[in-house]
């Protein structure tokens, strides 16, 4: 590299030189070589997947007919978007998301972000015990789509929203369910939703 | 052609600093950090402002199970998406917690159990201190880490101890 002065200058040459080092001192195998070079990009493709997007599998029937309408055949695999969460920061209901179960350290669970912080939550569903809930700052309030069929905001009361983990953007994979994920809340779910009043 | 040669080594030596750079952030992720603390709510363990402190987050990842009554614990709060705060472990899930003992947020009387994959945390300057007695039991899966040691300035280094003392009966 010839050009000292160029942008990152510094670190760039810094690291370049240690990738060449270690390209020197590793063996001449083509195929161990590979493997070298994709660990050494390692982590800029964890940083992508940390705040660009990622690809998961969904598992479990909470959000028919949305994801696994037919859980007879295989599981559907959707990107999850990070970048308009942990970036962006942007919730808005209808939003079909993954975030980590307040019970259950580790779990990743799929639902719809169906009400936002001052908004009312009219008709709660069994087995939550009171019919109308107020969201409180930096919560939401999380549903499946499948009534009486999920583990969602029913059983745990609101949810802070810094649980939430990233936003489905559509489904990859079998190929006949490739397309975007539908944002709009379904059935009864708006109706039972008091949107605060903006002012 | 030219102006492709003359950009080449630019573009690669920033996709090689990308990378250094992705690498680090790594690190203070997965590893730990030093970070500036502020605010009046954990005095007089930390000053209100002007102290850095060293976030271990490599113990809780690895051993989620493995915070002490006592800890001092980083979390994003449950109020304000990320936003970080630090706040001391009172309650493990199943400890029955006596809310508010001076009964300024809620009656002295009144106890709950800390539930499933929840941890009870207060400020250790209870006047001051917005905590688990405003927004109840914090999951887990909020916490990102616990403090190690205080940095700066350098003539109050200390290397936090859990200060918790048992009654046995």
């Amino acid at each position: 590299m010839h050009h000292p002065s160029h942008p990152f200058g510094l670190v760039g040459r810094w690291s370049r030189n240690a990738y060449n080092y270690w390209k020197n001192v590793s063996s001449r195998q083509p195929l161990v070589r590979r493997v070298q070079s994709a660990l050494f990009w390692l982590p800029t493709m964890t940083v992508f997947t940390q705040v660009g997007c990622t690809i998961r599998a969904v598992t479990g029937n909470s959000m028919q007919p949305t994801l696994n309408p037919d859980l007879s055949r295989p599981r559907d695999v959707a990107i999850f978007n990070r970048w308009s969460i942990v970036i962006k920061r942007r919730y808005e209901r209808g939003d079909v998301v993954a975030f980590r179960s307040p019970q259950e350290y580790g779990k990743l669970l799929v639902k719809r972000l169906i009400a936002l912080p001052g908004d009312k939550v009219v008709k709660t569903l069994p087995p939550y015990p009171d019919t109308e809930v107020i969201i409180p700052d930096g919560h939401g309030w999380l549903e499946g789509d499948a009534p009486f069929n999920s583990e969602d905001s029913n059983h745990f009361g609101p949810v802070p929203l810094a649980l939430i983990d990233s936003k489905l953007s559509c489904v990859l994979w079998p190929l006949d369910r490739v397309r975007a994920i539908d944002f709009h809340t379904t059935g009864t779910q708006a109706e039972r939703v008091v949107q605060r009043s903006r002012t | 052609m030219t102006v492709l040669r003359r950009l080449r080594p630019p573009i690669v030596g920033a996709l090689y600093a990308l990378n250094a750079f992705c690498a680090f952030h790594l690190f203070l992720n997965y590893v730990g950090s030093i970070q500036l603390v502020s605010g009046p709510s954990m005095l007089p363990t930390m000053a209100e402002e002007g102290e850095a402190v060293i976030e271990n987050r490599l113990s809780f990842r690895l051993n989620p199970g493995g915070l002490n009554r006592g800890d001092l614990v980083t979390f994003e709060s449950p109020l304000a998406p990320g936003r970080f705060v630090c706040k001391r472990l009172l309650g493990l899930p199943g400890d029955i917690i006596c809310v508010d003992p001076t009964g300024s947020k809620a009656p002295s009387s009144e106890h709950v159990v800390v539930p499933k994959g929840h941890i009870w945390l207060m400020g250790d300057n209870a006047v001051l201190s917005r905590d688990s007695r405003d927004y109840g039991p914090v999951p887990l899966s909020l916490v990102r880490g616990t403090l190690w040691a205080r940095v700066y300035p350098f003539n109050r280094v200390t290397v936090f101890r859990n200060p918790t003392t048992f009654l046995l009966h």
